[in-house]
C-alpha cells in the first residue's frame, strides 16, 4: 500500500472495530481530496463517514462533543495550513478538557489528522509544518509518520489513544513509494522514537519526509567521509522520547536535527535545549539545526527553501570538523 | 446553428455543464432555440421552463431589484405564560406544573440567591478569588432545566448555576470549586463557578466563550448515533452569541441534523457592552437563517422557559433536529466580582429589574395565588436556606487544599516521563525551599 491507503486501511479497522466511531470533515465523504477516505461511506454508511460545512473551528469543536460522550471521534482538516482557526479548541480545549474537570471528562477518543509538509508546490498555504505550534501545549499528542506501515500503525495508535491526539500525513509521501502494509490492524506506540539506522560517530534527528532525507545523508556521510550515522525517526511530536535522543547522543557525541518548518521557535530547538542540557559533557560539537528559513514557505523558491540533503551533508560536515 | 452551438458552448463552459448538458442543449428545442414547447427533458435540466436550477438555494425568479429590509422595528414575538405580577395570561398556555415541581422551582431559584449573595461577599473578603452570581437569570436556569429529563447532556457557559441547583448538585460542592478546596470534583484547578458534575451531566465550565457550541452539536450527533434519546442544552450568553464558534455550531446543528437546544440568555449586557453594540439584527433568535427552528420567550417568566424548553426537547430528539430558544432575561449583578457595572448603566434601570421583572418575584405571586405559599413559609424557607449555606460556607473554609501533587496529574491519561520528573523536582524543591510556600493549608 501507499501511505494514502495505509491511511484508508486504517480508518477501515477503526470503524470495523468500535462501533462508535465517526470520520468527518470538508470532503471526506466522497474520498477526500487525498483519496483517504476512499469507500469508507459506502461500507460503513452515511452517518459514519460524512461531510461537514466548511469551518475548521467547527470541525475540531464538534469532534471534542462527540469524544466527550467517549464515542470516537476522527476529524479530518484539509490541510495543516488551515488549523489555525481550530487552534482555540485544540489548545484551550480539548488538551486541558480532562486537566480543568478533574477527570470528569475528557475528549480523548478525538483524533484529528491532517495533510503536512511540502510538496513541491504548495507554497504558503499547502505546504505547512505546524508541528511547532503545538508541541507547546500540554495534553495533546503529536505525531507524524514518515512511512505507509509507520502511518497505519501511528494512526490507529493515535484513534486508540486516551488522550486526543494530532497525527500529521506528510502528503509528498502519499503516492510515493508503496510497502508491504498488513491489512490486519497492529499499533505502532507513541512517544516512542525509532533507530532505523545505528552508527558511532552522528546522531541524526528528523520525523516525517525529512527522515528520508536524514537517511540519504547518512550513506553520503559514510561515502564520502567514512563517518558513520545513526539516524532517529522521532515519531511523537510530543510527548516526545527523550531517552532514546539523549542515549544516542551519549553514544556520538554529535546531534543534527532538521525539520521543514522554519527555524526559530521549531521543535528542534526543544529538542536541542534539553540535550545540551542532559548530555553536556558528551558534547563533541554545537547541536545543529538545518531548517526551513525564518520566512513562509513560497512557491517558485521551495527548492531554495527546505532543508535539503546537501545542506544537512554541509552542517554535519562542519561538526565532524569542528 | 453554428452559432448557437458555439455560443451554448461557451456558455457551458462558464456554466460548468457536463457533455450531456450540451448534448441536450443542441436538441431541438434548446433555449436560444426558436421554439414554443421544449420537450421535457430529466427532472434537472428543465430549465427549459424558466425555473431557477441553482443548487445553492430554493427559491423563484424576480424581476424587480429589492433589497429586503432586516426587520428591525418588530423582530420576533416574546413568548409569555404569566405576566409580571405571576397571574397567567392565556390558561390553555398553563404548564399545571404539580405543586411540589412549582416548590422545587422557587426554591431552586432562593437556594441560588441566597448563595450567590453569600459567595459574593466572600470574595469581598477575601476568602475566594473570584465569582459570578446569577442575578435575575434565575429563571432561565430552573425553567430550561425542569422540562429536561435528568440525563439530557449540558453544557454552559459560565452564568447557569441554577440548572445545577436544580438538579440537586449540592451546596458543599459548589462551594468546593469555589474555595478550590480538597472536596472539589475538579481538583482545584479552576477558578470559581467552573463548574462540573459528570453525574448529573452538566460538562465542566471552561472560560473561552462560545466554544462549548460546536461541542454541544457533536455530543448531540453522537446522543442521535446512539438512539439515547437524549437531547443536549447548550447555553450561551447574547455576547458569546456573536463568536465564530456560535456560528460554526448552529450551521452543524442544521446541517448534520443534530438534537440539541439552543438556549441563549439574552440578558442585555457583555460585561459593559450593551446589545445595541453586539449586533445590529433582531437579538439572537437569527436561527431561521440557519434553518433552525427558533423562538423567542420571556427568560423571566419560568413557565414559558419551561414550556418552549419542553416542546424543544420533544421535537428536537424525535425530529433530529436544533431548536434555538432565545430567553430575553436581564443581569441584575455585575458581571463579576471584578466588574462594578455602575461604570456603565443607571442603578434605576438596575432597580427596574429588581423590582418589577424578576423572575423569582413572579413565580412566588404565582405560588401565592395558587395557595401553595405565604409570608410564615417564606419567612422560614429564607432562615432555613441562608443557615443550609452558611453551614456549607463555613465547612468549605475550613477544608484544606488538594495535595500539589494534583498540579501535575489528568494532563494526560497518563503522566509522561517528562513530567513526572517535573513533578519530582518540585517535591525536591519544597524540601529545601518549603517555608515560602502556603503548604500549611494545603493537604499533605
Amino acid at each position: 500500500m501507499n501511505l494514502f491507503q495505509s491511511v484508508t486501511s486504517a480508518l477501515d479497522n477503526s470503524l470495523a472495530k468500535d462501533p462508535t466511531a465517526v470520520i468527518f470533515g470538508e470532503d471526506v465523504a466522497f474520498g477526500g481530496v487525498f483519496r483517504c477516505t476512499v469507500g469508507l461511506r459506502d461500507k460503513y454508511g452515511k452517518d459514519r463517514v460524512f461531510n461537514t460545512p466548511l469551518c475548521e473551528q467547527g470541525i475540531v469543536g464538534f469532534g471534542i462533543g462527540i469524544a466527550v460522550t467517549g464515542a470516537t471521534a476522527i476529524a479530518e482538516i484539509q490541510f495543516a495550513d488551515y488549523i489555525f482557526p481550530a487552534f482555540d479548541q485544540i489548545v484551550n480545549e480539548a488538551a486541558k478538557y480532562r486537566y480543568r474537570s478533574g477527570d470528569l471528562f475528557n475528549c480523548g477518543s478525538l483524533t484529528i489528522r491532517s495533510p503536512w509538509g511540502c510538496v513541491g508546490h504548495g507554497a504558503l498555504y499547502h505546504s505547512q509544518s505546524p508541528e511547532a505550534f503545538f508541541a507547546h501545549c500540554p495534553g495533546i499528542k503529536v505525531v507524524i509518520p514518515r512511512s505507509p506501515f509507520q502511518a497505519k500503525g501511528l494512526l490507529l495508535s493515535c484513534i486508540e489513544d486516551k488522550n486526543p491526539c494530532i497525527f500529521f500525513e506528510p502528503k509528498i509521501l502519499y503516492r510515493a513509494a508503496a510497502e508491504e502494509v498488513p491489512i490486519e490492524p497492529y499499533n505502532i506506540p507513541l512517544s516512542q522514537a525509532e533507530v532505523i539506522q545505528e552508527g558511532s560517530d552522528v546522531t541524526l534527528v528528523a520525523w516525517g519526509t525529512q527522515v528520508h532525507v536524514i537517511r540519504e545523508v547518512a550513506s553520503m556521510a559514510k561515502e564520502k567521509l567514512g563517518v558513520s550515522c545513526e539516524v532517529i525517526d522521532l515519531r511523537t511530536i510530543i510527548p516526545w522520547d527523550v531517552d532514546t535522543i539523549c542515549k544516542s547522543v551519549i553514544k556520538t557525541g554529535r546531534l543534527l536535527i532538521s525539520h521543514e518548518a522554519p527555524l526559530t521557535g521549531g521543535f528542534a530547538s526543544e529538542i536541542s535545549s534539553t540535550v545540551q542540557e542532559e548530555c553536556f559533557l558528551n558534547l563533541e560539537a554545537p547541536i545543529s539545526r538545518v531548517c526551513g528559513y525564518d520566512t513562509p514557505f513560497p512557491h517558485i523558491f521551495e527548492p531554495f527553501y527546505i532543508p535539503d540533503k546537501w545542506k544537512c551533508y554541509d552542517a554535519l560536515r562542519k561538526m565532524i570538523n569542528y | 446553428m453554428a452559432v448557437a452551438i458555439a455560443a451554448a458552448r461557451v456558455w457551458r463552459l462558464n456554466r460548468g455543464l457536463s457533455q450531456a448538458a450540451l448534448l441536450l442543449l443542441r436538441q431541438p428545442g434548446a433555449r436560444g432555440l426558436a421554439r414554443s414547447h421544449p420537450p421535457r427533458q430529466q427532472q434537472q435540466f428543465s430549465s427549459l421552463d424558466d425555473k431557477p436550477q441553482f443548487p445553492g438555494a430554493s427559491a423563484e425568479f424576480i424581476d424587480k431589484l429589492e433589497f429586503i429590509q432586516p426587520n428591525v422595528i418588530s423582530g420576533i414575538p416574546i413568548y409569555r405564560v404569566m405576566d409580571r405580577q405571576g397571574q397567567i395570561i392565556n390558561p390553555s398556555e398553563d404548564p399545571h406544573l404539580p405543586k411540589e415541581k412549582v416548590l422545587k422551582l422557587y426554591k431552586s431559584m432562593t437556594l441560588l440567591n441566597t448563595m450567590d449573595r453569600i459567595l459574593y461577599e466572600s470574595q469581598r473578603q477575601g476568602r475566594i478569588s473570584f465569582y459570578m452570581t446569577n442575578y435575575g437569570e434565575e429563571g432561565t436556569h430552573v425553567g430550561s432545566a425542569a422540562a429536561l429529563d435528568n440525563t439530557d447532556l449540558v453544557f454552559g457557559q459560565y452564568r447557569e448555576a441554577g440548572v445545577l441547583m436544580y438538579r440537586d448538585y449540592p451546596l458543599e460542592l459548589f462551594m468546593a470549586q469555589c474555595y478550590g478546596n480538597i472536596s472539589d470534583l475538579g481538583k482545584g484547578r479552576q477558578m470559581p463557578v467552573h463548574y462540573g458534575c459528570k453525574e448529573r451531566h452538566f460538562v465542566t465550565i471552561s472560560s473561552p466563550l462560545a466554544t462549548q457550541i460546536p461541542q454541544a452539536v457533536g455530543a448531540a450527533y453522537a446522543a442521535k448515533r446512539a438512539n439515547a434519546n437524549r437531547v443536549v442544552i447548550c447555553y450561551f450568553g447574547e455576547g458569546a452569541a456573536s463568536e465564530g464558534d456560535a456560528h460554526a455550531g448552529f450551521n452543524f446543528a442544521a446541517t448534520l441534523e443534530c438534537p440539541i437546544i439552543f438556549f441563549c440568555r439574552n440578558n442585555g449586557y457583555a460585561i459593559s457592552t450593551p446589545t445595541s453594540e453586539q449586533y445590529r439584527g433582531d437579538g439572537i433568535a437569527r436561527g431561521p437563517g440557519y434553518g433552525i427552528m427558533s423562538i423567542r420567550v420571556d427568560g423571566n417568566d419560568v413557565f414559558a422557559v419551561y414550556n418552549a424548553t419542553k416542546e424543544a426537547r420533544r421535537r428536537a430528539v424525535a425530529e433530529n433536529q436544533p431548536f434555538l430558544i432565545e430567553a430575553m432575561t436581564y443581569r441584575i449583578g455585575h458581571h463579576s466580582t471584578s466588574d462594578d457595572s455602575s461604570a456603565y448603566r443607571s442603578v434605576d434601570e438596575v432597580n427596574y429589574w429588581d423590582k418589577q421583572d424578576h423572575p423569582i418575584s413572579r413565580l412566588r405571586h404565582y405560588l401565592l395565588s395558587q395557595g401553595w405559599w405565604d409570608e410564615e413559609q417564606e419567612k422560614a424557607w429564607r432562615k432555613q436556606s441562608r443557615r443550609k449555606v452558611m453551614e456549607a460556607f463555613e465547612q468549605a473554609e475550613r477544608k484544606p487544599k488538594p495535595n500539589p501533587n494534583l498540579l501535575f496529574s489528568d494532563v494526560y491519561q497518563e503522566m509522561p516521563a517528562q513530567l513526572r520528573k517535573q513533578q519530582e523536582s518540585l517535591a525536591r524543591h519544597l524540601q529545601t525551599y518549603g517555608e515560602h510556600y502556603p503548604l500549611d493549608h494545603f493537604d499533605k
